[in-house]
């Protein structure tokens, strides 16, 4: 489904892209995409399609705000039956609360059940709606974080065996890494579109790497000759070797991925190598990231296992693991 | 411990201490009242039903127009809302018969609106309507403010809830706004019903007949004296009593929060 919209106010914003399947757009915080949402679902007023001009109740949207506004004064099937007409209420909304595996919960108010619980009913209700599109805002927000990749899985599956493509919009990269499709905004604008696959393995700029999560982006510019480009990352109060064809003088923003920046002991390092000290240790399972000071920035090192460090650190950057973008 | 036991008293002793100030006129009430020969003046009985009646008149009139300025006032923010909310000030602040009077200058016989109305019909003085409009002004401003803060105290994302899920914006205030604001709703409905029932100031000078028990209280006071007064009163508290008594615990029997 093709998403094309223009608000005006409170902030502008323009928005076009398709949703298939379940699409996520991923933004910082700030950027208007909850706006766009709620424009979509005809709350704020704006121009586009689908739907444009519609009021809100004549929207088929299924929309999920952030920590997905059940009605507290109802029970689960309550309010699930909330979206339906007729005898049958009762009947279809247990049908509904069924699909997300809530049936027995139905006599439960809101308040009762967890996160993940709400969100089910949520769904239910918006599904019984029987909406052409689904909006959900910030769907991980308020999930539990330990519980909150199977909420997802949950979430991502139920909607896939609903049929009807689905929006998320979000800040989170988890989520953003097991969409269908993959819209990135920066600055209210779209940056780049993609499966999640080609959108991780190219991001297009600095920002757009900021924002599937990646670390170690970091801001400089390219130094040295034509033939031997060095990358003078100010910050870090180094210059860096680097591959390819770099314009000397030119701004850019730059990328090392953890797992490729070596450690050695500052005694066998070499001019390139960056004086670095430990600043905080994040083990994740077999592998370990390691928070590293070099002058006024830090760069993250993952290490497999629990390999010992020299006493004396430095970091060496290898030049073909540098990547890089202009127009910083 | 010991320190967390005593400070847990203070609360308790100060809260004892406003209840016993609280009920101090009432147990007074229950010294002076000649219990032995308890009896009612003449009319007295006409006064009870002339109160409940024409409050229960007013009340159904604040609620009808008071109901939907309190929820525009709630939801629709716009320039120059103060001067509403200064208008409202000005109607709590008036003193009831400061209110009265000015009320006799505006719908009394000879009075710009009063002498329109009444070649329309409707007598605006000594009269049913006269009354009822006393206890309308009077109360009107209590409701509303109240009324308001209920429906302020609804998440706003709820009711847009409502509208994406297919309902109109007027089902989505039966079905949403209505029952959540009910406990400020219910609050707002027992403290008209006070104000109305208890006027005498304002109804005084625009109503002296038909007499409402606050009147007669004090008629009673004048031509008999405080032996006449006391059995109304009881009477007064008898029915003024159920209804705010009844609508605060039928709500809260229902709330499930």
């Amino acid at each position: 489904m093709r998403i094309d919209y223009t608000l005006q106010h409170p902030i502008a914003l323009h928005a076009a892209f398709d949703v298939e399947g379940f699409t996520v757009l991923l933004g910082a915080s700030g950027e208007g995409k909850s706006l766009l949402l709620r424009a979509i679902a005809g709350l704020v007023p704006a121009q586009g399609e689908p739907f444009g001009g519609l009021p809100a109740q004549h929207r088929a949207v299924g929309y999920l705000p952030q920590g997905y506004a059940l009605f507290p004064h109802l029970n689960a099937w309550q309010n699930v039956a909330f979206a339906l007409h007729g005898a049958q209420r009762r009947q279809q909304a247990m049908q509904w609360l069924e699909r997300v595996h809530m049936a027995e919960w139905a006599e439960r108010y809101p308040v009762t059940l967890s996160g993940g619980q709400q969100q089910r009913v949520a769904l239910a209700r918006a599904m019984a709606r029987r909406p052409q599109l689904l909006l959900l805002d910030e769907p991980t927000s308020a999930l539990d974080p330990v519980t909150r990749e199977d909420v997802m899985a949950e979430l991502i599956a139920e909607v896939h065996a609903f049929g009807i493509p689905a929006l998320a919009v979000s800040h989170d990269p988890h989520l953003a890494a097991v969409a269908d499709r993959l819209v990135l905004m920066h600055r209210r604008s779209i940056i780049q579109i993609g499966t999640p696959e080609a959108v991780y393995t190219q991001p297009v700029s600095g920002a757009a790497a900021r924002l599937l999560g990646y670390r170690n982006v970091h801001r400089g510019h390219i130094d040295g000759t034509a033939s031997a480009p060095r990358l003078v990352w100010p910050e870090g109060g180094v210059s860096l070797p680097i591959k390819g064809q770099a314009v000397v003088g030119m701004q850019v923003e730059w990328m090392i991925d953890p797992s490729a920046i070596r450690v050695t002991d500052i005694r066998d390092a070499s001019s390139d190598a960056i004086p670095a000290t430990v600043e905080v240790r994040h083990v994740n399972g077999r592998v370990t990231q390691w928070g590293m000071r070099c002058g006024q920035a830090r760069l993250w090192v993952a290490m497999h296992g629990n390999q010992p460090l020299p006493e004396t650190l430095a970091l060496h950057l290898p030049p073909e693991a540098i990547r890089y973008w202009t127009g910083a | 411990m010991r320190e967390a036991t005593h400070r847990a008293r203070l609360p308790v002793a100060v809260s004892a201490l406003t209840l016993i100030l609280l009920a101090a006129p009432f147990i007074g009430l229950v010294m002076v009242t000649h219990w032995r020969d308890f009896g009612f003046a003449d009319g007295d009985g006409s006064a009870v039903l002339v109160s409940l009646l024409y409050s229960l008149v007013a009340l159904i009139l604040i609620i009808a127009l008071g109901t939907p300025l309190a929820w525009w006032l709630a939801r629709h923010p716009m320039r120059g809302k103060w001067l509403i909310d200064a208008l409202l000030l000005l109607a709590l602040l008036t003193p009831p018969l400061a209110l009265g009077l000015l009320l006799a200058s505006m719908y009394g016989p000879y009075a710009p609106a009063g002498s329109l109305l009444e070649r329309a019909g409707l007598v605006l003085t000594n009269s049913v309507p006269a009354f009822v409009m006393a206890q309308f002004y009077s109360a009107l401003p209590y409701y509303v403010m109240a009324a308001r803060a209920a429906f302020e105290s609804v998440p706003r994302e709820l009711e847009q809830i409502a509208l994406t899920l297919g309902h109109s914006p007027w089902r989505s205030f039966l079905h949403v706004s209505l029952p959540l604001a009910r406990l400020g709703l219910a609050a707002a409905i027992a403290l008209a019903w006070v104000r109305a029932l208890g006027e005498f100031g304002a109804v005084l000078i625009v109503a002296y007949y038909p007499q409402g028990i606050p009147v007669k209280l004090w008629v009673n006071l004048q031509n008999i004296g405080l032996s006449a007064v006391y059995p109304l009163l009881w009477v007064f508290f008898l029915v003024a009593m159920p209804l705010p008594l009844m609508l605060g615990l039928a709500v809260r029997r229902r709330h499930l929060l």
